[in-house]
């Protein structure tokens, strides 16, 4: 009870200079936290970028070569139906045989933009050490383009290739629905696919499709003439960009394909992988790369180097500048208060040393001045935990959105292919590469970890005022510190 | 009791040695009141340091009851003049945050007397001084002969076997003085304290049982001030009662 009562007295004696002390621990403390907050929320929105691109499950994926090139004012679509829109109109070519598409008619064509894998390719790559899981995808862009009535014709509309409606139907495996894009959505309404699904003409919608299509649970679309039943609305991770647009069993989705002869059986466009660990993902890589030498293989590691943008500029910063920062204001927090505890203990030389000829033993003396810092360091911890959550908040409330610039990989291609398709670029561009900018609003988290983290670095500053002061009073002989009162 | 044999005490100043205290042989009997005068610097609160174990001799014995001082660990002398001896200074060192009462109750911290014994001995030591209506109040709320009351309540609180006063009056008034020197003396005679004073007033030197004088180092005895010195350095007779 003495010990409280003579800290409390001592601390309100020099209440100025302990305030003094722990705001300046408070500072350095809430810059961690918010550092730490903004480095955590770049960090997921990196996350979210890349799991919404790959799935959940997903370590590896495996994409053929693109099969396809787009030109500006063209659109194709593989396999053996091309759909060529330019300034004149449209031809649907069949199997090399090309025919004008007439003024005021629609045509649609369905397609894999990428080389296909066999049935014996996915089994191959399941049976690799360290693969815990491997599913195959198919990815279809099916485009529908509707020539004007009076295009080309005096008084028509400017001799400018039509806009293609564009979407992209992926096949997914319901035997492994943990793997591939569908898992990292969750379903807003109606239900997910499941296995007994894998022969029926359902679908699963992204929600944004959804909404721009007016279709719901129960509602009925057609895909290349095929209709099917929409049972659920999933809502896939917004920082992971455009995601596709309709999910359907991977047995109709290749049935489709078949359909138009530009496929065979079990043939698909993707494999998805999941390895055994996390350390077995390099591993992994490496034999999927040497079994299938001219495909694309991606993990979350190639995939996040190469995403660019500000997402990366925040983590640099965050990391770099940020980090730095941070450390430096704590040192400069912890020599503040140092030199200030020890110009304190300096000061009370003659108390010490009254204190020690009644008896007190050094450790009793240290314990006292280290009580009293560690007091201004939980001060210190409370108030920068509080200013670190008001950094935090401020950086929310700006909201700065921060880019991810994701580079043309598989799962991009097809929308990399609408928006060639759709908007308005310049130049050549090749879909299959094509680069994509997702903008991510940046959360700032604070965690629990971090809280802990920012009170010990304030003890921490308080446990080392005291210890440099201390260490004064130990070297200290009473016979000393009473002839310096003289 | 007191027992000092061949002590002397060297300091290092740069490269000069100073010899503070030098042949120094003393007996002070338990219950005697010795007063020491001497110039600035001859060596006084030397004297007054080795007899409290705030220090250790460089040369020869200091031996209270019977133990050898010098030879005792930190931790042991710590202990020492946690029970044994009382200390009030010339400039009182009271903790300046601390109440009357909590000042004195600082005295105590390190005997480890439980919390209802210390209120006790607390109370009865304000009441001993005659602050007992002053302990909530700051040393700043005191005057200064209030404040080296309380210092002598701290000192006494845990029934010291020594008192060593270094100049206790050196900072009040001529009343106050008295008054402080009355009180002493009181308690000096209730307690049968061995009481050790430095003083550089011979009024209160006078009142000592034996003077002794610190001149470079080296302690003689005499009556008081400019007497001649006494050659025999052992303790008088036992104090009067009462």
């Amino acid at each position: 009870m003495f010990f409280i009562t003579y800290l409390r007295r001592e601390l309100r004696r020099r209440m100025r200079q302990a305030i003094f002390i722990a705001l300046g621990l408070a500072l350095g403390v809430g810059l961690v936290v918010t550092v730490s907050a903004a480095s955590a929320g770049v960090k997921k929105a990196e996350a979210g970028v890349l799991s919404g691109l790959y799935g959940v499950g997903t370590d590896v994926t495996v994409t053929g070569p693109a099969v396809l090139t787009g030109r500006f004012g063209q659109v194709k679509v593989g396999g053996t139906g091309d759909l060529i829109a330019n300034a004149n109109g449209a031809e649907d070519c069949q199997n090399g045989k090309c025919e004008e598409v007439p003024a005021g008619q629609s045509v649609q064509s369905l397609g894999a933009p990428y080389s296909a894998f066999t049935s014996a390719h996915v089994a191959a790559v399941a049976r690799l050490h360290g693969v815990s899981a491997a599913a195959g995808g198919l990815l279809l862009s099916d485009i529908a383009l509707t020539i004007p009535r009076n295009h080309g014709r005096a008084g028509g509309p400017k001799p400018l290739p039509p806009s293609p409606v564009f979407f992209s139907v992926d096949g997914v495996d319901t035997g492994h629905l943990e793997l591939g894009p569908l898992s990292a959505g969750t379903i807003a309404s109606g239900r997910s696919l499941t296995a007994a699904d894998a022969h029926s003409d359902v679908a699963v919608v992204d929600s944004g499709y959804a909404t721009s299509n007016n279709l719901k649970t129960g509602s009925t679309m057609t895909i290349d003439e095929v209709k099917f039943r929409v049972i659920g609305i999933v809502r896939q991770p917004q920082d992971g960009g455009s995601p596709d647009d309709i999910y359907i069993p991977l047995a109709r989705a290749q049935a489709l394909e078949l359909a138009r002869g530009s496929a065979a059986t079990g043939e698909v466009d993707m494999i998805y992988v999941a390895a055994a660990s996390a350390a077995d993902v390099p591993a992994v890589t490496r034999e999927i790369t040497s079994l299938l030498p001219r495909c694309t293989v991606t993990t979350a590691a190639s995939l996040a180097s190469e995403v660019t943008g500000s997402v990366t500029s925040a983590a640099k910063l965050a990391n770099d500048l940020g980090k730095w920062l941070a450390v430096l204001v704590l040192i400069a927090a912890f020599a503040v208060a140092s030199l200030l505890t020890m110009a304190a203990v300096a000061r009370r030389v003659r108390e010490f040393g009254a204190l020690k000829a009644l008896g007190w033993r050094t450790r009793r003396i240290v314990a006292q001045v280290l009580g009293e810092s560690v007091a201004m360091g939980i001060v210190g911890a409370a108030a920068g935990v509080g200013l670190g959550f008001a950094g935090a908040a401020v950086i929310s409330a700006i909201a700065p959105k921060v880019s991810a610039v994701i580079p043309g990989s598989s799962r991009a291609f097809s929308q990399a292919a609408g928006q060639a398709a759709g908007g308005a670029p310049t130049g050549e561009l090749d879909p299959a590469t094509a680069p994509r900018v997702v903008a991510i609003p940046l959360h700032p988290s604070v965690t629990v970890d971090v809280i802990v983290l920012a009170v010990l670095l304030a003890l921490l500053g308080g446990l080392v005022a005291g210890a440099l002061g201390s260490w004064r009073i130990a070297r200290l002989s009473p016979a000393d510190a009473l002839a310096l009162v003289a | 009791m007191y027992k000092l044999t061949g002590v002397a005490k060297l300091y290092h100043k740069g490269r000069r040695t100073v010899r503070a205290v030098t042949g120094l042989s003393l007996v002070i009997g338990d219950g005697e009141w010795l007063a020491v005068q001497g110039r600035t610097g001859h060596g006084k609160s030397t004297l007054l340091n080795l007899l409290g174990a705030l220090d250790r001799p460089t040369e020869g014995t200091v031996e209270l009851d019977g133990t050898d001082v010098g030879a005792l660990r930190e931790t042991q002398l710590t202990a020492l003049r946690a029970e044994k001896i009382g200390f009030i200074f010339q400039t009182f060192n009271l903790i300046s945050t601390l109440s009357a009462a909590e000042n004195v109750e600082a005295a105590l911290i390190p005997l480890r007397i439980g919390a209802a014994d210390r209120g006790a001995r607390i109370a009865a030591a304000l009441d001993a001084v005659g602050l007992a209506d002053r302990a909530t109040h700051l040393p700043s709320e005191l005057s200064g002969g209030q404040q080296q009351r309380v210092a002598i309540a701290r000192a006494l609180v845990k029934e010291p076997e020594v008192v060593l006063a270094d100049e206790p009056t050196g900072n009040l008034d001529e009343d106050t003085r008295d008054d402080i020197i009355g009180l002493l003396e009181r308690l000096w005679r209730e307690r049968g304290l061995t009481l050790v004073l430095v003083t550089h007033d011979t009024e209160i030197a006078r009142r000592a049982q034996r003077v002794g004088i610190m001149n470079n180092g080296r302690l003689t005895f005499g009556q008081a001030a400019d007497s001649a010195p006494m050659s025999v350095p052992g303790p008088p007779a036992p104090p009067p009662s009462g």
